[in-house]
């Protein structure tokens, strides 16, 4: 795994489906412009997971929901429930350890051991089954509060 | 996506890659590709190691990447994915079909005390997306059992009432039937043994063996017999790929409806927002 062909025909088909409006879209790829990041024992790290992760007593997402919640670093994982709609993908070693999906205690060994700056005292989570073009507004916002954050850097995590 | 908004916004980003074939198209500026199963980006549960090895293997990118680059993670997870052989160590009875409810109430009732277990060992658990509380598993058992004896998709059944449901009926539906499925599987993976089941294990296992999946086979009947067809993307999220038998498992639109307009309408109707 995971290449298309690994999986299910008609998880495959819907998979192709998503790489299909990417290639048909308008969007300008290469008109993103290149940074070049800080070095990373300089660099504050945020994490954004598409688990559709939030807090137990936050609104879940919605089907097709394109907000995001925020996720303190200091989390109780207890704290946390994941309402991804998606029946086929693999929860059960999420359900053992949340380091697999949002590898909040490995980010902070590298901070501690000097390897990164820093972690973001806030991560984000968003709903990854949602159409990603609707994302810009969302995404724009995120920016915005990594920037008065003061991280540097963004870690994308998909599931 | 994202990737591309952020750094349109000064936010420089790396990305674990799960789908190549997305990430070809995309081009985000730093990706790792990683062959696991989709849900686990991070490999495995319970290995710090091996996560951190991923985690600094996408960071470095960082460092290396002068123009967008894929670079694939050289290793596959331990289990190689989870195609082997698992058997439940908790015997279940054969899955009564006669009598639902008892059934699937003698199962929650074996599984209890390992899913308590699993509990504390952890220090969590992952039941609790549609709003019920652990403690109310009972109130969920009783939701599924009407929904799958054909209570209909117009209310909450009466005899589920009192858990703060946290998603709008019918897409609730899909919510409950997820968190009994998270109940029976940090139950059954509780002794955290040499060989963990993957998810097309507990998938089989659910799907073969357990009143739990005769259950949800039998709402997806009662989905597929019902007579609006936006209730059919339900049926396409909570039985997986490959373990529904009868027609392809995402509703098709109507004849004369386009796709789009389908889909939206299905939205807003699983919503509870369009009648």
């Amino acid at each position: 795994m995971v290449r298309l062909s690994e999986l299910h025909p008609e998880e495959a088909q819907h998979m192709l489906g998503r790489a299909a409006l990417l290639k048909r879209s308008s969007f300008d790829f290469d008109a993103t412009p290149w940074i070049t990041p800080r070095p990373l024992p300089e660099s504050r790290i945020a994490l954004i997971s598409t688990a559709a992760l939030h807090r137990r007593d936050d609104p879940a997402f919605r089907f097709g929901d394109t907000g995001y919640r925020l996720i303190p670093d200091d989390i109780d994982p207890a704290e946390l429930v994941q309402s991804h709609i998606s029946v086929n993908f693999d929860r059960t070693h999420y359900q053992r350890d949340l380091n697999v999906v949002l590898p909040v205690d490995r980010m902070r060994e590298l901070a501690d051991a000097g390897e990164i700056g820093g972690v973001s005292p806030i991560h984000f989570s968003i709903l990854g089954a949602t159409e990603s073009f609707l994302f810009e507004q969302t995404a724009a916002e995120i920016a915005r509060r990594m920037h008065d954050l003061e991280v540097d850097t963004a870690m994308l995590v998909p599931v | 996506m994202i990737s591309h908004y952020l750094q349109r916004h000064g936010i420089p980003t790396t990305t674990i890659s799960l789908i190549r074939e997305h990430t070809e198209y995309v081009r985000q500026p730093r990706a790792l590709w990683v062959p696991f199963p989709l849900g686990r980006p991070f490999g495995v549960a319970d290995d710090p190691d091996f996560q951190r090895d991923v985690l600094r293997s996408a960071l470095r990118l960082l460092e290396t990447a002068t123009e967008p680059t894929i670079e694939d993670y050289p290793h596959d997870v331990p289990e190689g994915g989870g195609d082997g052989v698992w058997s439940c160590s908790i015997q279940l009875p054969e899955p009564e079909v006669s009598d639902l409810e008892a059934a699937l109430r003698a199962e929650v009732d074996l599984l209890t005390p390992w899913y308590e277990e699993a509990r504390r060992r952890r220090g969590r658990t992952t039941v609790g997306i549609s709003g019920a509380r652990p403690e109310e598993i009972d109130k969920v058992v009783s939701f599924i059992v009407a929904i799958a004896e054909g209570s209909g998709f117009k209310e909450i059944p009466p005899s589920a009432r009192g858990p703060n449901w946290n998603h709008p009926f019918p897409m609730l539906v899909r919510f409950v039937v997820e968190d009994l499925r998270a109940f029976y599987q940090e139950a059954v993976t509780s002794q955290e043994g040499t060989n963990p089941p993957s998810q097309q294990d507990m998938h089989s296992w659910i799907f073969n063996r357990t009143a739990l999946g005769q259950a949800i086979i039998r709402i997806g009947q009662q989905i597929a017999a019902d007579e609006e067809p936006r209730l059919k993307m339900i049926r396409g999220l909570i039985v997986p790929e490959g373990f529904w038998r009868d027609e392809v498992s995402w509703g098709a639109a109507p004849p004369g409806m386009e796709r789009i307009h389908f889909i939206r309408s299905s939205l807003a109707y699983l919503a509870g927002e369009e009648a």
